[in-house]
């Protein structure tokens, strides 16, 4: 076990835990942060996405020990700003709900995609939305909230 | 509350699972969890010979067979009662659940499991359908491995084959196709005020209760099952909940602890059903002037190593089997075999993807033959209002198909690209016509579920519906609310609608068929208009509705004969292509369609499931290739078993035709799996055109394109 | 309990290295889930691990003269934005995997891990890169091209760490890449073309060609190479079928749960022919034009 201090949605973090354990259980078990899906561990799928640094990732294939240091975004972070709350918005008047659990992943997703560049056409929100899966939704409604957050409020970003 | 229902309002939980406050069963703490981890069969056929289980430390257990109580059956008590609890001599298929190790490290749980030695005789096993009828190391299941066998007749098919020579002939495939809920399986087990409950992710609570209170002698009234937050479904979560609820329930039963069951990704996708394999073969007679006369279609399904709802599927699957077809003259005859292989299950369709995509693509084949364009021959045999079915049952209902072609096939230009698209130069169009039926099959609704539904007005003027539906993605919280609230006139916020107990619910029946709204929806209806005649403030008052099956529609289950549905959903589905020369590889250009829901009760909602299931219709077209090595799911983890991303296919154009159902809530109908139904045929059929040859399987990979491409 | 080391600088990662047996880990992408175990358990890893993905040494980017130096724990996406790396490379590292997996994966976990499907491999073959082993006392470079031995092997000692990779900027003006995945985005290869080529004064003055994924390592030949050099239009179209053929015995893919061995080939040989087309298109425009 090893100490381990980042940071986690604006706040200091102090844990003791092992640096191999994968970042995503440190989130959802050690810190409560239940937002974190795992649908795959293996990378694939998106669910587990957090923005480590203001990056994108999947947090199932992140060791602890990697992550000192770090910045660590969740949505029970995410959904406090500004920013977030357009998106989840966004989501929600635009469909782009069913089932929920691919959800979480994909707003950081969206917020990482919306950092990168305020007016994302169609073809550039499907190419880096392509790391989040969906069963439910065939993602045109997540791509149409995602230009929908861009349309109303990409001063915000 | 706008006039018209259709208007979309937002998802009574969207801003729950959008802003990561739902929880799902993984994120629900109990105190004092135990974990529970499958022990299963490595053989796909034989005896299990002798079990050596390693000395267990304190708190740790291995369930099986050996712990199901007194008076308790190893049976799990499905629509038959064949699947065991615990596999304890007999194995069928590969990843067949023996044991059940408990205890509360993970850790030391894989290090027991490591040691658990199982020692088998292994007998021959039987994979494909061709292996099943030739009853491969003898028969799995009674004298001919056929769980279920029909053979039914319209009109005088012999008489219409002596007519003619002409016949054109198809034998289509269809592979497996897994699930993918972006949630896997999962549920908890503990005592609860005294009695045996499960928290669950699933779509019937009330089958999960029946399937497994005999295996702890128990009446199902002593059995809690209460419905989760459930992160998608498809059909993998009507049954197959079932098969993890019985061990996980014979564990608790002996333990008393909470037991949580959760599955890996890659565990879920190689130990969980699938989508019932499909073979048909039909022959059409064909006579001189090119009329279609007579057809003869054989049709095999492959349902594994145990019946689960195998003949329920082959019972939807005959009644698709013509499509959206009058075709006079028909000879059916249908099959569900029994195999080695992990027991096919419900998925989206039941049956009528596997169908439609044979009869779609068989009437694009005859097209080709003839001389005709493929929407020319389908139009031509359009069954209509009155028009009889393959059952011999009748059409209540006004078929707006005419109509729907002309407006998507202007939509999407068909006709301009059909001619303009010359076969094999790599671009094409095509067209599949479709239809789902809603509900239970024949009197299944009267007879097998006969739904109950309770919607109680408390003090505070808040309404609830007391139903065993659930919501799974689908948006029923927000469709079933919206009728209460329409009804009432009241805000959607002032009803509730809780996820589902078994011991707070009337049995509404299960969330499948596509039956929700229009059999359950409509039940709503009529006791929330019946309360709001008897309104009364202040005061506390609870409606039951009970479903009762129109007069006019007909069904002889012996004889499998008349109206197997009391409505249906109508579809049309455009599909255009281009194939890339060097690689094989399908670029879709452009989806378009539209369907005959009734009425939408919500347009947002209606457009999602439409959505939803054409991407996995595609899905199941193109790319989700599941083979069997040796008895196992080979393509096991989601880097190998491909599903759609959001780079995939372009984006949809979605349409609706109203048609008012005169029993379904508002008018409306089922749409939950009707657009999983045609669009693959579409696909295939615009793949077909587009080079030129005979397709006759999906998934239409790159590989099978480049076979056909060089073959010919 | 496996071991992990977290060393502040190279220095101390070679020390460590030299001293016992452990397994360098950048981002880990690969590793994490081929040691992947149950659900809030740790990955099972045989081997104490060494996290090199923080260490500043290995994280650059450093434009010279005639090469782009690339640190071996530069993230995929960091690669990808930089417009100081060759066109070919960055547009092969578009299409791996997805945002999410760029943003982790460094080259030199890809390059490390050595799989057949490893997808910079292919291009910074045909781009000749070499690659920079680093131990506590010694450094060596050699081409990329030799230091890939088969499925998962490589040169690296045990007491090695990939520090970098040297890309020669050379000047191309034909350039394709193709990877063809198991579906459009977020996807493992079935097989990649790797193809770049320099017309000068209508004859072929330099030509690399590289296939990815149809054999244990990436198939490049310097042989067949060399018998296009200097060819002319008309030399280039009688000599077609010969390269076509050289190049088939050299493509030996396997059926797996992605695709078949029939068709890695046919479709390697046709992305081959269409290079080979580009070329002598290109040749025939030149042609015209004087």
């Amino acid at each position: 076990m090893d100490r381990l201090l980042f940071t986690l949605n604006n706040n200091k973090v102090e844990i003791s835990v092992s640096p191999s354990k994968r970042l995503i259980d440190v989130l959802r078990d050690d810190l409560d942060m239940k937002s974190v899906k795992e649908g795959c561990g293996e990378g694939e799928c998106g669910a587990c996405a957090v923005l480590k640094d203001g990056l994108i990732v999947t947090s199932c294939l992140i060791p602890a020990g990697t992550i000192t240091g770090s910045n660590i975004t969740t949505l029970e972070g995410l959904r406090e700003t500004e920013r977030g709350k357009c998106i989840i918005e966004a989501f929600a008047d635009a469909g782009a709900v069913q089932c929920g659990f691919c959800t979480p992943g994909m707003v950081l997703t969206a917020e990482y995609i919306l950092s990168k560049n305020n007016h994302p056409n169609e073809n550039e929100i499907r190419k880096n939305l392509a790391g989040n899966l969906c069963r439910c939704t065939g993602y045109d409604m997540i791509v149409t909230a995602i230009i929908s957050a861009a349309e109303k409020v990409g001063g915000l970003w | 509350m706008s006039n018209n229902i259709s208007e979309p309002v937002r998802r009574v939980d969207a801003i729950e699972k959008a802003d990561g406050r739902a929880k799902y069963i993984a994120d629900i703490n109990f105190a004092n969890l135990l974990y529970g981890r499958f022990v299963r069969s490595t053989i796909s056929r034989g005896l299990i010979k002798n079990i050596e289980v390693p000395m267990l430390p304190e708190n740790y257990y291995f369930i099986s067979s050996k712990d199901i109580p007194e008076g308790g059956v190893n049976k799990i008590n499905m629509i038959k009662e064949d699947w065991p609890v615990f596999a304890d001599k007999e194995i069928r298929f590969y990843g067949q659940t023996i044991g059940l190790v408990v205890g509360p490290d993970k850790e030391i749980l894989l290090n027991i499991r490591e040691k658990i030695d199982i020692e088998y005789i292994k007998y021959e096993p039987a994979f494909t359908i061709e292996d099943a009828l030739s009853c491969k190391g003898g028969a799995i299941h009674g004298k001919n491995n056929l769980y279920s066998n029909y053979h039914l007749i319209k009109g005088d098919p012999d008489k219409a084959f002596e007519k003619t020579e002409k016949i054109v002939a198809d034998e289509i495939h269809t592979g497996f196709q897994e699930h993918v809920y972006l949630e896997t399986q999962g549920m908890t087990g503990l005592m609860e005020n005294g009695k045996l409950t499960i928290y669950a992710s699933c779509q019937c609570p009330f089958y999960t209760r029946k399937a497994v209170a005999p295996s702890v002698n128990k009446n199902v009234e002593e059995i809690v099952i209460k419905q989760v937050t459930t992160g998608g479904a498809f059909g993998g979560k009507e049954n197959f909940p079932d098969i993890i609820a019985a061990p996980l329930i014979v564990a608790v039963n002996k333990i008393k602890k909470p037991i949580q069951i959760i599955y890996e990704r890659d565990e879920d996708i190689s130990f969980t059903s699938k989508r019932h394999p499909s073979i048909t073969k039909i022959k059409t007679a064909i006579d001189d002037e090119n009329n279609i006369i007579g057809m003869d279609i054989e049709m095999f399904i492959n349902g594994g190593g145990y019946e689960s709802c195998s003949d329920v599927v082959l019972q939807r699957a005959i009644a698709s089997a013509n499509g959206v077809y009058d075709i006079p003259n028909v000879r059916i005859r249908a099959k569900a075999v029994a195999t080695n292989t992990f027991p096919s299950d419900a998925m989206r369709g039941f049956g009528t993807p596997q169908a439609t995509y044979a009869i779609e693509t068989h009437m694009m084949h005859i097209a080709k033959e003839i001389n005709l364009e493929e929407s020319e021959i389908k139009r031509k045999y359009f069954i209509k209002k009155r028009g009889k079915t393959i059952t011999n049952g009748t059409i209540h209902e006004e078929v707006k198909l005419e109509e729907m072609w002309d407006k998507i096939s202007s939509l999407s230009d068909y006709n301009r690209k059909n001619t303009q698209y010359k076969p094999g130069h790599n671009k094409g169009i095509g067209v599949a016509f479709y239809l789902h039926g809603g509900g239970f099959t024949g009197n299944g609704e009267q007879k097998i579920i006969n739904a109950h539904v309770r919607v109680k007005k408390h003090k505070n003027e808040k309404v609830e519906l007391l139903v065993s539906n659930v919501e799974m993605g689908q948006g029923l919280k927000t469709t079933f609310s919206k009728i209460a609230a329409h009804v009432l006139n009241l805000p959607i916020d002032n009803i509730i609608y809780k996820n589902p107990s078994t011991a707070k619910v009337p049995n509404s029946g299960p969330t499948v068929a596509s039956r929700s709204i229009m059999i359950v929806g409509k039940l709503i209806e009529r006791a929330c208009i019946k309360l709001k005649k008897e309104w009364l403030i202040d005061e506390e008052i609870e409606i039951e509705e009970v479903f009762n099956q129109p007069d006019e529609f007909k069904w002889d289950q012996e004889k499998f004969q008349g109206d197997a549905y009391s409505a249906y959903s109508w579809g049309v589905c455009i599909v255009e292509v281009e194939v890339d020369t060097y690689t094989y590889e399908v670029k879709t250009k452009g989806i378009w369609s539209i369907h005959d829901i009734g009425k939408e009760i919500d347009r947002l909602i209606s457009e999602g499931q439409v959505s939803g299931g054409i991407i996995q219709g595609l899905g199941y077209a193109y790319l989700e290739k599941l083979d069997l090595k040796n008895g196992r799911f080979y393509q096991n983890t989601l880097t190998d078993y491909i599903i759609p991303t959001s780079d995939d296919f372009p984006s949809m154009n979605i349409y609706f035709t109203e048609n008012p159902y005169k029993y379904g809530p508002f008018g409306a109908k089922g749409v939950g799996e009707l657009p999983h139904d045609g669009v693959m045929a579409a696909f295939s059929s615009a793949v077909e055109k587009a080079i030129g040859k005979n397709i006759s399987k999906i998934p239409v990979t790159p590989e099978y394109i480049m076979e056909l491409i060089n073959d010919g | 309990m496996v071991e992990t080391y977290r060393p502040d600088n190279l220095e101390e990662a070679l020390k460590i290295r030299n001293s016992e047996k452990a397994i360098p880990f950048a981002g880990g992408t690969d590793l994490m889930v081929k040691y992947k175990s149950w659900t809030g358990t740790l990955p099972k890893f045989p081997l104490p691990l060494i996290f090199l993905g923080h260490l500043p040494e290995l994280i650059c980017i450093e434009k010279h003269k005639d090469f782009v130096s690339i640190g071996a724990s530069t993230t995929l996406s960091t690669i990808e934005d930089d417009k100081r790396i060759p066109v070919h490379l960055r547009k092969a590292i578009s299409m791996m995997a997805a945002p999410p997996i760029r943003n982790i994966a460094t080259i030199g976990g890809n390059i490390g891990n050595a799989s057949p499907a490893g997808d910079t491999i292919c291009p910074l073959i045909t781009l000749d890169a070499t690659i920079t082993l680093n131990s506590l006392n010694a450094s060596r470079r050699i081409l990329l091209k030799d230091f890939i031995m088969g499925p998962g092997r490589t040169l690296l000692k045990d007491n090695e760490i990939i520090t970098k990779i040297d890309i020669p900027l050379k000047t191309y003006n034909i350039e394709l890449y193709r990877k063809v995945g198991t579906r459009k985005a977020n996807a493992l290869s079935k097989l990649s073309f790797s193809g770049v080529a320099n017309i000068s004064n209508n004859k072929i003055d330099k030509i690399h060609i590289s296939v990815g994924a149809v054999a244990p390592i990436v198939v490049r030949s310097n042989e067949i190479e060399k018998k296009i050099i200097g060819l002319r239009l008309h030399e280039v179209k009688s000599k077609k079928e010969e390269i076509i053929q050289g190049y088939s015995a050299l493509i030996k893919p396997i059926d797996d749960q992605r695709s078949t061995s029939t068709y890695r080939k046919k479709v390697s040989i046709n992305i081959l022919k269409y290079f080979l087309t580009i070329i002598t298109n290109k040749m025939d425009k030149n042609k015209n034009l004087c």
